[in-house]
Formats: structure tokens, sequence, C-alpha cells
């Protein structure tokens, strides 16, 4: 989220797109619903009416997978009703750049692509930069070649006509929901997997973003893009990196390509390679020196031609070459689309390692319904983990506020923290190696690893937070002494006298207190800050990018809610959040006073977005920063589900993703056609139930809320299938079938789109084989096509057909 | 009779409930709430915060004798003030559910059963999968065209053949400590359930 729980209070209104919060981040309601008795007006867009529809002003039905075509239509009628906020487009984002002249878009493509390798280069899709190596800047947003331009002409093509035609909501609520939302402000956007499982799910958010911004809606109380995520600590995981591409904090992972941190910095800038020395110091300590590049050698290198995301294993497993499975709390054979090949993946694992609560369906999944143990050969461990209550450390919610858990009891039977296992097997390991001197052991042997048994998690948190290695002279004066603790980003040093984990958490543990205890409930700042409890990244901020706040001169926007200013008198950035600026005591008449989205090279937003680089000195070899650049595209265009019953009407040549990669196994990954399969499925969670269930269906109360697994159907569909409540149905995919319960409800609808009658189905996906609830996977069914860029799976639309069940028939 | 939640129940835990519930002229559900303080005098509260989805929503956990007796919504919590949703509040039952994985276990190759197996053995067994993989997988160089299409030898030093998979149920420090073990082992099969 940029913004927190809490501040949805401040809100105007709500645009929930993609997120039933009501049922699944049920505490949202309570700041919501604050909200709402002051005049709020709440938006839910979604395929299937439920409770968040329910309590919603207006409730839009959109087809799964057509988002892009409605939303473009909202920005295209805010572009051109003039309905944006000029002042901040002007001063907080790239309208004003003028574009590369090579920048194009046509039937269904931007320039640079590659119709062989289903690739774009990127190089056109940039702005024109002076002999400062600075963007060019246009004088007005009229110039036809300044970006705002571009985007208006890009968008132009969604009327609420063809985002009707494509998405099934009606022309008039397209512009109902435009109207409504850009006239109230502060408004914020909610969403969550709903937008993200699709092969568009950045460009999905990419929509997003551009929308705030134009509406000046980002950096402002009761505003921004929030991102409600579904697990407990998927934000922290994130933050810690575990994921294949990050490390220390969002950082890349270098590929082979990279070998020395000067190549590394060469593609994202000195700034970033700061945080990347005092991640080593924290790795390495003593073994990263500046001779050695501060240990960077010590990094295995991935290769920038493999794909290394959970797709890329269950690929790698299936092709023999990935042979040691660790899965930690994670139950993919429930919750990994198409489960009959990730099935076979795991059955193809030398050995399969499962450190978990329960005995879930990946544990014993050589028990799996249908297949033989005899023939699976995979030696499996188990090793039991221990729950929230049973140990101590720290989690980041969905806000960025990190808070700590203290342990209450023990975990049962011989149960251990996971912390303890994770130290015990990597001492063991490392116990294996002692002596070696083979380069390839050098990490194991030389990586810092002195967390105290008694206080594994505050041990692990200091060295996250980071140290202060040898005195440091600070440029105020202040002198840091070696042994201290950090107090922030700003304290960390590019010469390695300084260490920190994950520098977004520098300062945690500043002081040497731990910030994450902090117990303060009283809302000082009136507007639901809190900044007494807990603390949250980076730097206890509250509202990402605030200082977009604030007009040319650093005051408040004169309708925003005063959150940072600068102080002519005290010559400084302050308010009530820490201002997000690059140094507190640079004001507006500097540049670092102006760049509100400081950690895009470009120092603004980016409306559209393309390659740049940033350089302190034009003839400096290494920049100072890099911004990213979505693989599949610098503006959002609709293209269909790679499961789709209609053509894409925008451009019928280009029907998907053009940078998509699908079928990546052909023989495991078949396409169904509406022919075979006519119906749309979207899947999600229950109230009652969560993710894969491991924990959930081992709930008696919860089963008995929720006892097993079912298909809603629209009274339309049902009614041609002569199916009704409580009959059984089969419903089947290009990749598997499973039998359930039916309930015939309005709640689905059989949707109208580009002139035929598209019926949408609904199915939780949160069953499996194990536990004390039982029931066939959902995601036996879904297409593990994914995101070019996310790699996340298209688990929201997908085909599928409907039959009544044998048995139901047998029955009657 | 405006008093906290639990200033209430400290109040109530105080032995003269009785009294003071007379005293104080209270409704059914404050006496409800008085009976519950007695049920926990005695009991030692712990802070910690929910395990479904990322709201983080606030929970005291009240243990006796090492016993988790109690686990409720946590009244002085900025993101919940007490309430939780229909999983939150059944959270106390996943402490000690016979459903619980209380041993470590071993599955053979082609076997149909599971074994109970030691912590010592289990470790032995991890460990020992873990350097055999890498011995046989190792990756010391790729090799590549630079920029230039000249052929090189770039030194890469990692093993493709062990994966990472989780995180997000797990804390900060839990998850910062599996990547970096991951990473210092050379692979880059470092992932987590992001995506779900």
């Amino acid at each position: 989220m940029t913004n927190g729980w809490a501040d949805l209070q401040n809100a105007k209104v709500f645009l929930i797109e993609g997120s039933n919060a009501a049922e699944n981040h049920v505490m949202s309601m309570r700041w919501i619903r604050k909200a709402q008795q002051k005049g709020a007006k709440i938006i839910h867009v979604d395929p299937r009416f439920n409770r968040t529809s329910s309590i919603a002003d207006i409730y839009a039905r959109i087809r799964p997978g057509a988002d892009i075509a409605f939303l473009s239509a909202v920005i295209n009628h805010v572009l051109s009703n003039r309905l944006y906020d000029e002042e901040y487009v002007k001063l907080h984002t790239n309208a004003l750049f003028v574009a590369n002249e090579a920048f194009g878009f046509d039937e269904g493509v931007f320039s640079g692509y590659d119709h062989e390798k289903h690739k774009y280069d990127q190089s056109s899709w940039g702005v024109q930069v002076d002999a400062a190596k600075k963007p060019v800047k246009a004088k007005s947003l009229d110039d036809p070649r300044c970006v705002f331009a571009k985007l208006k002409a890009h968008f132009a093509r969604y009327t609420p006509e063809v985002a009707e035609q494509v998405s099934g909501v009606p022309a008039r609520q397209v512009v109902e929901i435009a109207e409504t939302f850009a006239k109230n402000r502060p408004g914020t956007i909610l969403y969550a997997l709903g937008m993200t499982q699709h092969t568009v799910g950045i460009q999905n958010i990419r929509c997003y973003g551009i929308l705030q911004m134009l509406l000046g809606n980002i950096g402002v109380a009761g505003g921004g893009v929030n991102a409600l995520r579904g697990e407990p600590n998927v934000q922290g995981a994130c933050d810690m990196s575990v994921l294949n591409g990050y490390m220390f904090g969002y950082l890349n992972y270098p590929s082979h390509n990279e070998p020395t941190l000067k190549d590394w910095t060469r593609n994202n800038g000195t700034f970033r390679q700061k945080m990347t020395v005092n991640g080593l110091k924290a790795w390495f300590g003593e073994n990263a020196t500046p001779e050695n590049d501060f240990g960077f050698g010590l990094l295995p290198k991935k290769s920038a031609k493999k794909d290394y995301s959970v797709y890329g294993m269950i690929d790698a497993a299936y092709a023999g070459t990935l042979k040691l499975l660790w899965v930690n709390g994670q139950n993919p054979m429930v919750t990994n689309p198409n489960l009959g090949y990730v099935h076979e993946a795991l059955s193809k694992l030398d050995m399969l390692v499962v450190q978990e609560l329960w005995d879930t369906e990946t544990a014993s999944f050589w028990q799996r319904p249908g297949s033989d143990p005899k023939a699976i050969q995979t030696e499996v461990l188990l090793l039991p983990g221990a729950y929230f209550m049973e140990k101590e450390g720290t989690i980041s919610g969905s806000g960025r506020m990190v808070q700590w858990r203290y342990q209450a009891v023990k975990p049962p039977g011989q149960a251990k923290t996971d912390l303890e296992i994770l130290d015990a097997v990597f001492r063991r390991v490392r116990k294996l190696y002692e002596g070696s001197t083979d380069p390839k052991d050098a990490p194991i042997l030389k990586g810092t690893w002195g967390y105290a048994p008694g206080s594994l998690a505050e041990d692990v948190l200091k060295e996250i937070s980071g140290r202060v290695l040898r005195d440091v002279t600070l440029p105020d004066g202040k002198v840091l002494k070696a042994g201290d603790y950090v107090g922030g980003i700003g304290q960390l040093q590019a010469d390695g006298s300084t260490s920190s984990g994950v520098w977004i958490y520098a300062g945690i543990f500043g002081g040497g207190k731990n910030l994450s205890k902090r117990r303060d409930s009283a809302d000082k700042s009136g507007i639901g800050f809190y900044k007494d409890f807990a603390w949250s990244w980076p730097g206890n901020m509250k509202i990402l990018y605030n200082r977009a706040s604030c007009d040319a001169s650093g005051k408040p926007w004169p309708n925003a809610i005063p959150i940072v200013a600068w102080d002519e008198t005290e010559k400084k950035w302050k308010g009530k959040d820490t201002p997000d600026v690059p140094d507190p005591l640079k004001g507006p008449d500097t540049p670092e006073g102006q760049r509100a989205f400081r950690m895009n090279a470009e120092g603004v937003g980016r409306l559209i977005a393309g390659p740049f680089k940033s350089y302190k000195a034009p003839a400096d070899e290494l920049p100072v920063d890099v911004s990213y650049v979505p693989k599949d595209g610098p503006i959002p265009e609709h293209y269909e589900p790679v499961e789709s019953p209609v053509p894409n009407v925008l451009h019928p040549a280009q029907q998907n993703n053009p940078a998509l990669k699908y079928p990546r196994v052909k023989a495991k990954q078949p396409i169904g056609t509406a022919k075979d399969f006519p119906y749309v499925l979207m899947t999600s969670s229950v109230s009652e139930h969560w993710c894969a269930g491991s924990t959930t269906r081992n709930v008696p109360w919860l089963n008995e809320l929720v006892p097993e697994p079912m298909c809603e159907l629209p009274e339309a569909l049902a009614a041609k299938l002569t199916v009704k409540t409580g009959d059984r149905v089969k419903v089947s995919s290009a990749r598997g079938a499973v039998t359930v319960k039916a309930v015939v409800t309005k709640r689905m609808q059989v949707m109208r789109i580009a002139g035929q009658d598209v019926p949408v189905v609904w199915m939780p996906y949160n069953w499996g084989f194990k536990g004390l609830s039982t029931g066939p996977s959902t995601n036996d069914l879904t297409i593990d096509a994914v995101d070019p860029g996310a790699s996340t799976q298209e688990t929201k639309a997908c085909l599928v057909n409907v039959v009544r069940a044998e048995e139901t028939v047998a029955r009657r | 009779m405006n008093v906290s939640r639990r200033g209430w129940l400290k109040l109530a835990a105080g032995g003269t409930a009785g009294l003071a519930l007379a005293e104080l002229g209270l409704g059914p559900s404050e006496a409800r709430a008085a009976t519950k303080g007695l049920k926990l005098e005695g009991a030692k509260e712990f802070t910690t915060a929910c395990n479904f989805c990322s709201c983080g929503c606030g929970m005291v956990a009240h243990v006796k004798d090492g016993q988790l007796v109690n686990l409720e919504g946590d009244p002085d919590h900025v993101i919940n003030f007490g309430a939780l949703c229909s999983k939150g509040a059944a959270m106390k039952a996943t402490h000690d559910s016979p459903q619980r994985v209380r041993a470590p276990r071993y599955r053979a190759p082609g076997s149909d059963r599971w074994v109970e197996i030691s912590w010592d053995e289990a470790y032995e067994k991890l460990a020992a999968k873990l350097k055999a993989v890498r011995e046989a997988t190792w990756t010391a160089t790729e090799k590549d065209q630079d920029k230039d299409g000249k052929e090189v030898e770039y030194p890469v030093n990692r093993t493709d053949a062990i994966g990472l998979l989780g995180g997000a149920q797990h804390t900060n420090e839990e998850c910062y400590v599996f990547n970096k073990m991951g990473r210092l082992f050379g692979t880059s099969f470092v992932e987590h359930q992001a995506r779900l």
C-alpha cells in the first residue's frame, strides 16, 4: 500500500476493483465504513456480486480479464473532459517531457516489437534528453510532442462504448464511475489478486498509477494505490527479497553478465550500489572489503536467460534439472494452477522438504488420489514448524507497518520454530564444508552467521536494520560510533563503514531499540497515522511519495490534508509524516526538493514508462538512478486472457499480450477454446477459508461454516443445464475436471460481450485431499500462463465447461 | 460507564468483581465480560498478530501454566481495535489441534507411508542432500557473448538444482535467513507465494 489501513478513513471515494475487501480483508471495512459514514462513495467493480458489492454505492459487473478496457475508458474520460489535476500533473509527472520521436503504437503492438522473439526493444519508449542528459520539456500540455499528448492519443480509442463492448460494464456506468471518482478527491484505489492474477497484471496496476497521478491522488492522505496483499507477511517476504530477482530489499539480483559491482551499477545506478554495499557488509562482514568488490563475487549469478520464478522451478523440476525443493509454509499442490502438471513435476524431484504445521497436499503429494506411491521415487521430509503464537519476530502487513509478535507458548510436541530449523540446517551444511578451499564453498564459509540461540529473531532484526562498523562523521557533523545501530537510510555509507541487510528497514533497531515493539495507540496526528505504534518502512513513513501533497513551493495543495511541508524558518521538510524527500534539508529551490518520486530516475511519476538513466554530471560513466521499464509496454493496452471466449475487438490480429510466452511446456500446457469450453471461470477465496486451506480446513468450526467447495452458476446457465442448487456438476477445462456442488445464484450472470453471451462462473480454490475437510482442488482446472514481468499466473480467467454430473442424473 | 475494555478486564479481575458489578449497575454484556475476566485471572498476556490476511490485526494471547487459554482481538491495536473476522476468531484452535505435525517425518522413495524420525536424522539427511546436489550440479562459469559479440566466459558460481519456496507465512527474520541461506548455498531459485 502507498498509504495504510487507518488512512482509508480520509478518502472521499473508493474504487475497489479486483478485491472483495469485505470478505477477504475484513478489517479494511472498519476504516472504509468510517469514511462512508462521512459521505465517501464506494465504487465496486467485480465479476461477482459479493459482500463488498452489497455495501457499494455503485456496483459494476465486469468480465474477468477486461479491466484495462474499462479503466482505459475511465482514464480517457478524465483526459478528454479535463478532469485531471493540471498543476499536479505538470509538476509531479513526466507529462511535459518530450517523447522519443520513434515512439508509436500500431495494430496492437508498441514500437520496437520483435514478432519472432515476442520481445520488445524498449529504446523508443523513452523521452528526449538534452546535452546535460536531462529530459527536454514542452511548455504546455497541448504540445503534440509531449508525453501527455501521446497518452491522450493512446487512450482516445477507449470510448465508453468500446469499454462496454469488451468488459460488459455499461457505457453510462463507465461515465458515472469516471465522474464520481474524478470529482471526489482524495480518492483511493484498493485492489488484490483480482487485478494481478492475469497475463496483463502489471499493466492492470499501471492503469491505477496513471489514473491516480492524473487526479493528483498519489502522496496524499486519503489517496494512493493500495494493494491488499494476500498473506500475513507477503509484504515482508518481498521486502526480505524471497523473490528470485531481488536482493537486500528490491535491488535487482545480479545476472551472469554482471560479474562485477561496477557492471551491476551500470544497470542499476550508484544510489542502489550504496545499498548493495550495505547488504554485502551485512552478509559477509569482514570478508567484504573495497578490494574484493565488497564480496560481490561471492553472490551466485543467475543466468539472464533462465526463468527462476516459481513457474521456472516447476518447469525445471519437470525437466529433471531441479533436484531438491525445500517448501517452507507453502502448499503449491493446492494453490498453483494446472495441478496435474505440478504433481508430475514434484514426482521427478530427488528430494522434497516440507516445513509445515500440517501434513499438507504438498507434503503428501505421493498420496494424491489416482497416483501410485510406488511409482514416485522422491524422498520426502516433513519438518514440523511453529505457528505464530509459538515464536517471536516481526511481520509487515499491507500498510508496511512492521510489528513485533511475542512468543506466548511453546510449539507442540517436538515442533521447532522455523528460525531454529533454518539456523540448524545452515550450521550443519557449513560444518560439512569446514576446511574447504574450493571457491564454490567460499560463500558458505565466509557468510556472517552468528545469531545467538536465545535471541535468534532479534539478532536477525539487528542485522536487517544495520550497524555502524567504523566511526562515521555525517555531513551535519554528527558522529556515528562503531558498534552503534544505524538510525535510518540517510546514515548508510557507500564505503563499507555501515551495514544494513535490508536498507528499506534501516533504523528499525535505531538507537539500539526494537521499534517494532512500540505500543502507543494514541492518534496524535488526528488522521490515523499512529506514528508511535510499531514502525513502518521506510523511516516510519505512513504515506509514500508524500512530497507530492505539496506544490512547487513546498506548501500543501489547497484542498489536501497537510501532512508534510517545507518550513522556511527552520529550513527543513517537516510535518505529521516523515517527509518523502531525498534530503530533508534540501528545499524546493533545489532539484532534490522537487523529486516527489525520488525512486524514479526522472524524479517524477511516469505516465509513459520508458528507459531513463539519471547522471550527476553528464560525462559520468555510471548513472545515479535507472528507471524500471515494464517488459510488455510503456502504457497499458487491452489484451485478452490466454483463454478467452471472444476476439480482441481492438486489434483481432493481436489477441494476447505480445510479450507472453505460453505454452512453455507444450505437452503439459494445453490451451482450451470456447468451442469445447464455453464458460469463463474465475476463482477466489471465501471469508472462512484461506489460501490452500491448510490451516482453515483443520479448524472444525470453519469447516462447519463452509464445508466444501462449490461452483456458482448464473440462473440462465443453470436453467440451460437443468441444474439446481445442491446438484453436482462436473467442471472441466483443457487441463482437468472436478465435480462439486452447484450454487445457482444472481451473484453470477451471463454477460453480453462483443455481441455474444458469455456466462461467467465462480469457484473457491481452497480445497484439497488432506485435512479435516477434503474436496477437489479448483486449480486442477486453472491455467499456468503468467504475466511476462511479474510471473503471476492467470488464475482469474480461464475457460471451462460445466455439465450435470452423472451421479446427479443417476440419483433422479 | 466509560471504562476501556482492557481497563474493565483489570477492574473485573480485581477480586471484588461481584460487588463492583452491582455497584456500577452493569448490563448483561458487561457482566459477561466480567465473567471472562475471572476466567483469565492470573493469565499472562502476550501481544501478537493474526496470521491469515495482510491486515495484521493485533491479538492478545492469554497463557496460564504454559497453556494457551484464550486468544482474542487486541483492543489497543491500531488496525483492528479488538475486532477479528471469522477466521481470526477461530485461530486458537490451531495451536493445540490434533492435526498438527508434532515430530519430523520421512517418506522413503516408493513408500506409501510416513515414518517418524528424529530431528538429528532429519537434519543429517537434508544437509547431506544439499551438499550432494551442490557437488553434482555446480556451474562455475557461463559462456555468452558480450555486447560487442565477443565470446566471454563469466564466473557465475551457482547451482540451478536447489529450490527454496515459501515465506509469506513466516516472520521477516525467517524470510531474511531463508533467502540468505539459499543464496549462500548458490541457488537463485528463491521464491515465495507472492503471487497468491
